[in-house]
C-alpha cells in the first residue's frame, strides 16, 4: 500500500520537477530595425567560394542578422536572389579531387561540375525590388555616385531597377531604411592587391587604389544619405587583406629543396648572387626594379591563391624561372595596400564620429581570427580549408565565417543601441563541406 | 588550451567530465536516501558497508537486502545573454542498484562480514543530436559498479571498526559531433567507448561514547580508474578518413575520495536525527589526458584542464518511528559543486544542488523489511562559461530519484 502512494506522489512531483529557466526576451533598444537596409559589396552580397550563388545569398550576413532582428521588430528582408545554386556568371569552387602535373591526385579547389542551373540569372528582376540587400560583388566605395554603373557590373544589372541610369546609392535609398549596415572600401584596395599590384595609387581602374580624396567624399556623401531620414546603423571597416588565405596559403618560403636540387639552382644563380640550402628556400619572383629583373623573395611578401599550381610544380616557376609579378605582392606593394587600408579605416572612422554612428572593428577581428577563434566547440581561422571560415576563393567567407563576422556586427549594435539581440549560432550554418 | 589542439579542426573530446560531481550517486542505501544520505554514524542495515563498514559489526545477525533506483535526470539550457534558444537533455531513467549481504557471525557477534555491490558514479546525459553544444557533447553514459567485500569488528560497546577492499569496473560512452561536414551539409561524429577498472577501499570507525549519541568517521579512497584499449570510432567523410582513423584510446578517470564525519542523536525512543561533513577531494581532477594510440593531425592526443576544487556537502536527516513495524524518514542536504566558473561543460553543467528526501519502512513480519525513497534534486541556476570551447549559457539541472528496496533478515 505504501508503495502506490509512494510512487503516486512521485507522478505529481515529476511533473513539477524540471528546470522552468527561459531565455530572457531580446529588446531592441533604442534603434528601429523595422526596415534593414544593407549596403556593400560581394562581402555583404553572400558572395562565396569564387562566385555568387542562391543559397550562398540566402547564407549571406545581412540575411543572419535580418533574422537577428526578427526578434526584435524587423520586417522581411528582401534580397535579389539567383535562381540557382551553380554559381553566376562562373561556377563555383568545391572541394574535390584533381590529379596535377605530377601525376599526384590530392584534394583541393575544384570547379562545381553538377547542374546547371543558372538559366535565368542575368534576367533584370528589379521589378520585384527594391531589395534590403543592396550588396554588389565588385562594387568599390567610389562607384557609388557612378550613373549608370549597372551597365558596368553584371550583378547590379540583374536587380537594379534602372541599371545604365541609376547611381548605386539610388538603389540603397529605395527602401527608406530606419537601420543599415555599411560595409564598402574593400575593393578600392582588394582590386590592386588581387592583381598583384598590377595598378597604380590614387586611380580609378579596377586594379588601381582609389584616391584617398574621392574615397572621402564618397564613402561621407553615402553615410549623409543613408542617415538623412534618421535610420541608425553601423559601419563597419576594412579588413586589412594581407591576413586573409588569398595571400597567406603559398608561403614565400614555399620553394622546398633536396640537397641536389639546391646545389645545382646555386650554381645556376651564382652570377647574381643567390644561393638556395636544402630544405625550405624564398621563391625566385620578378622584379622589374631589379637589374636582372628577378630576385628572391622576402619575408612578409606574398603570392597568391591564384599562382598556378602546376607551373610551380612542374615549369620551374619560382626556382628556375621567376614567379611573374601579377602573382606576387611584394613589399612596397604590401605597404600600399596597408597604407590605403589604413586611411581608409580612418575616412571610415571619420565618418562615423560626424554622424555619431558606431564602427565596427571588422580589421581587428579578422586579425583575432589569424590565431583562431574558438566558436561552441569548433576552431576557426584564417587558414585555407581546414580554417573553416574562409571560403575556397580565400577571399570571401564560409556561411559559418559570415555568421562569425555578423556576430561580431551584432556586439557593436547591442553595445551602442543598449539592444539585445542575440548572438547568431554560427554552426547553425556549413562551413566547408568535405566529399 | 586552445594551442594544445591548434592543428585540429575539432578538439576532440573537450568534455569528458565522465566520473564528475553530477555523475556521484548518493543512492547507496534506502533509509540513508530518505534521510539525505546521511548515515556514517548509525548502522541502520546491512547498507552500511558502504556508508560506514564499522557499523557491519553492530547489526544484529545476518541480512540480505537488495534495491533499485529509478533515476530521471534533466537539464536545461539556455542561450546567454539573451536568445530565442534554449535546450533540454532527453528524459531517460537510469535503474544504479545495491546488493548486499553481511552481518554479524551468530557463534562470534563482535565480527561482522560482508559483501556490497553498489553504483556510486552513473546516469548520463543526452542531447539532441543537431544541439548547439553538439560539437562539445552529444551524450554521455557511465555505469559504474563497486564490489566491496568487508569486516568489521566491535572491540568493544563504544567502538567498532571495519574495513572494505573495493574492486572497481566501468563502462563509458561518450558521443560528440565532430566539425567536418560531409557534402550534404552532416557533421561528422565520434564515439568513444570504454570499459575501465581500478581498486580501492573503504575504511569506517563508529563510536558510541554515550547510549544516544553516536559518531562515525569514515574515509572511501580515490579509485584511479583505467581505461585501457577503449575505442575511438569516427565516421567522417571518405576524404578525410585518414586523418581519423578508428583506434585505441587508454584514460585514467579518478573518481576522488570521499571523508565523511557523522553524527546521529536518539532524541526520543522515536526520534533520531543525523548529520554528516562529507568532503569529497574532487581536486584529483585537475585534468583529463586521453591517449590515442594512432595520432594525425586532426586527432591529437588531448589534455583538458579541469582544475575541479574539493567540496564540503551537508546533509542532514531524520528516522521517526510511528509504530515498531512502520517508520517515516525525511532528510535535507546542500552539495556544492567541485566545477570553477569557466569549466561548466554542457555534458555535465554542475552546480551547488539541493536536496530534499522522503522516504519510510514497513516490516509486514519480523524478519520483512520493505523500504522505499524519494529524492528531488535541483541546482542552481547557473551562467557558466565552458572555456575550453568557448561555450556559455545558463542551466539548471533538476533529477527525480524514486527508489524501492526489501531486507530480509536471518
Amino acid at each position: 500500500m505504501k508503495k502506490i502512494y509512494l510512487f503516486g506522489l512521485a507522478a505529481i512531483s515529476l511533473a513539477s520537477c524540471k528546470s522552468k529557466i527561459t531565455p530572457e526576451t531580446p529588446v531592441k533598444g533604442n534603434a528601429d530595425f523595422t526596415t534593414y537596409v544593407s549596403v556593400g559589396n560581394s562581402l555583404t552580397s553572400g558572395y562565396a567560394d569564387g562566385t555568387l550563388y542562391r543559397s550562398g545569398q540566402l547564407n549571406s550576413y545581412p540575411s543572419m542578422l535580418a533574422e537577428q532582428f526578427k526578434m526584435v521588430g524587423g520586417g522581411d528582408f528582401l534580397q535579389p536572389l539567383l535562381p540557382g545554386d551553380a554559381g553566376y556568371p562562373s561556377p563555383k569552387r568545391v572541394l574535390g579531387y584533381s590529379t596535377d602535373c605530377t601525376g599526384v591526385t590530392a584534394l583541393g579547389p575544384v570547379y562545381y561540375s553538377g547542374t546547371m542551373d543558372t538559366a535565368g540569372s542575368s534576367t533584370n528582376i528589379g521589378a520585384q525590388g527594391p531589395f534590403n540587400n543592396v550588396g554588389v560583388p565588385g562594387i568599390r566605395c567610389i562607384d557609388f555616385s557612378i550613373a549608370g554603373y549597372g551597365f558596368f557590373n553584371p550583378y547590379a544589372k540583374r536587380f537594379y531597377a534602372s541599371p545604365t541610369t541609376e547611381r548605386p546609392i539610388d538603389e540603397a535609398l529605395k527602401k527608406r531604411a530606419t537601420f543599415f549596415t555599411l560595409w564598402i572600401g574593400a575593393n578600392d584596395v582588394l582590386g590592386y592587391a588581387t592583381s598583384g599590384g598590377s595598378g597604380i595609387v590614387n586611380g580609378y581602374g579596377q586594379s588601381d587604389i582609389s584616391p584617398l580624396s574621392v574615397f572621402t567624399a564618397t564613402y561621407n556623401m553615402v553615410v549623409d544619405s543613408m542617415t538623412a531620414h534618421g535610420a541608425k546603423g553601423v559601419l563597419i571597416n576594412i579588413p586589412d587583406i594581407t591576413t586573409i588565405p588569398f595571400f597567406t596559403t603559398i608561403p614565400a618560403k614555399g620553394l622546398v629543396l633536396r640537397q641536389g636540387q639546391a646545389d645545382s639552382l646555386s650554381a645556376a644563380y651564382h652570377p647574381v648572387g643567390i644561393s638556395f640550402t636544402a630544405g625550405a628556400n624564398y621563391f625566385i619572383i620578378q622584379d622589374t626594379t631589379s637589374p636582372v629583373g628577378f630576385r628572391q623573395m622576402h619575408a612578409g611578401e606574398y603570392i597568391l591563391l591564384t599562382t598556378p599550381q602546376d607551373s610551380l610544380k612542374c615549369a620551374g616557376w619560382g626556382s628556375l624561372k621567376p614567379i611573374p609579378k601579377q602573382y606576387v605582392l611584394s613589399a612596397d606593394e604590401v605597404a600600399n595596400v596597408q597604407t590605403a587600408t589604413t586611411n581608409f579605416n580612418q575616412a571610415i572612422a571619420t565618418a562615423a564620429q560626424a554622424h555619431g554612428l558606431p564602427v565596427v572593428d571588422m580589421n581587428s577581428y579578422i586579425k583575432t581570427l589569424v590565431s583562431g577563434i574558438t566558436f561552441n566547440g569548433v576552431n576557426f581561422s584564417t587558414t585555407y580549408v581546414t580554417g573553416g571560415a574562409f571560403s575556397l576563393d580565400g577571399v570571401h567567407l564560409t556561411p559559418r565565417g559570415y555568421a562569425l563576422a555578423a556576430n561580431y556586427i551584432l556586439l557593436t549594435i547591442n553595445n551602442t543601441y543598449k539592444s539585445t539581440i542575440p548572438m547568431i549560432d554560427v554552426n547553425k550554418y556549413s562551413g566547408l563541406r568535405f566529399p | 588550451m586552445k594551442k594544445l589542439c591548434v592543428s585540429a579542426i575539432a578538439c576532440f573530446l573537450y568534455s569528458t567530465g565522465a566520473f564528475g560531481a553530477g555523475f556521484q550517486l548518493n543512492l547507496q542505501g534506502l533509509r540513508q536516501l530518505a534521510m539525505a544520505n546521511t548515515g556514517t554514524a548509525w548502522p541502520w542495515d546491512v547498507s552500511t558497508i558502504f556508508y560506514n563498514p564499522g557499523g557491519l559489526s553492530r547489526l544484529d545477525g545476518m541480512q540480505a537486502y537488495a534495491n533499485i533506483n529509478f533515476v530521471m535526470p534533466s537539464i536545461k539550457y539556455v542561450q546567454t545573454p539573451t536568445g530565442g534558444y534554449s535546450a533540454e537533455t532527453k528524459a531517460q531513467t537510469f535503474t544504479p542498484f545495491n546488493l548486499y549481504v553481511g552481518g554479524t557471525l551468530k557463534k562470534h557477534n563482535k565480527i561482522g562480514v560482508g559483501l556490497g555491490i553498489y553504483t556510486p558514479f552513473g546516469s548520463g546525459t543526452k542531447w539532441d543530436d543537431n544541439w548547439q553544444g553538439r560539437y562539445i557533447n552529444r551524450s554521455i553514459a557511465l555505469e559504474s559498479y563497486f564490489i566491496q567485500p568487508t569486516v568489521s569488528y566491535k572491540i568493544n560497546e563504544k567502538i567498532s571498526v571495519g574495513a572494505g577492499f573495493i574492486y572497481a569496473l566501468g563502462h563509458v560512452n561518450i558521443q560528440q559531433a565532430l566539425p567536418v561536414q560531409f557534402a550534404n551539409g552532416n557533421d561528422g561524429s565520434g564515439t568513444l567507448d570504454g570499459k575501465a577498472n581500478g581498486v580501492g577501499y573503504n575504511l569506517g570507525i563508529q563510536v558510541k561514547p554515550i547510549k544516544k549519541l553516536s559518531v562515525g568517521i569514515t574515509y572511501r579512497s580515490q579509485v584511479k580508474m583505467t581505461v585501457d584499449n577503449g575505442n575511438a570510432t569516427f565516421v567522417v567523410p571518405t576524404s578525410l578518413a585518414a586523418e581519423f582513423p578508428n583506434t585505441n584510446f587508454s584514460t585514467k578517470l579518478h573518481l576522488p575520495g570521499v571523508f565523511t564525519l557523522g553524527v546521529g542523536y536518539q532524541f526520543t525512543p522515536k526520534l533520531v536525527v543525523l548529520a554528516d561533513v562529507e568532503m569529497t577531494g574532487w581536486k584529483v581532477y585537475d585534468s583529463l589526458i586521453f591517449d590515442y594510440k594512432t595520432n594525425t593531425d586532426q586527432l591529437a592526443d588531448t589534455h583538458t584542464p579541469r582544475l575541479y576544487q574539493n567540496t564540503t556537502a551537508i546533509r542532514l536527516g531524520a528516522n521517526y518511528k510511528v509504530i515498531n513495524s512502520l517508520s517515516v524518514m525525511a532528510g535535507l542536504a546542500y552539495d556544492p559543486s567541485p566545477v570553477k566558473d569557466g569549466y561548466v561543460s554542457p555534458e555535465l553543467p554542475d552546480a551547488n544542488r539541493y536536496v530534499a528526501t522522503v522516504g519510510a519502512t514497513f516490516s509486514p513480519i519480523k524478519k520483512i523489511t520493505i523500504l522505499a525513497a524519494m529524492e528531488f534534486v535541483s541546482s542552481d541556476k547557473r551562467d557558466a562559461t565552458f572555456l575550453p570551447a568557448n561555450f556559455s549559457g545558463k542551466y539548471q539541472s533538476t533529477a527525480f530519484t524514486g527508489g524501492i528496496g526489501f531486507a530480509y533478515h536471518f
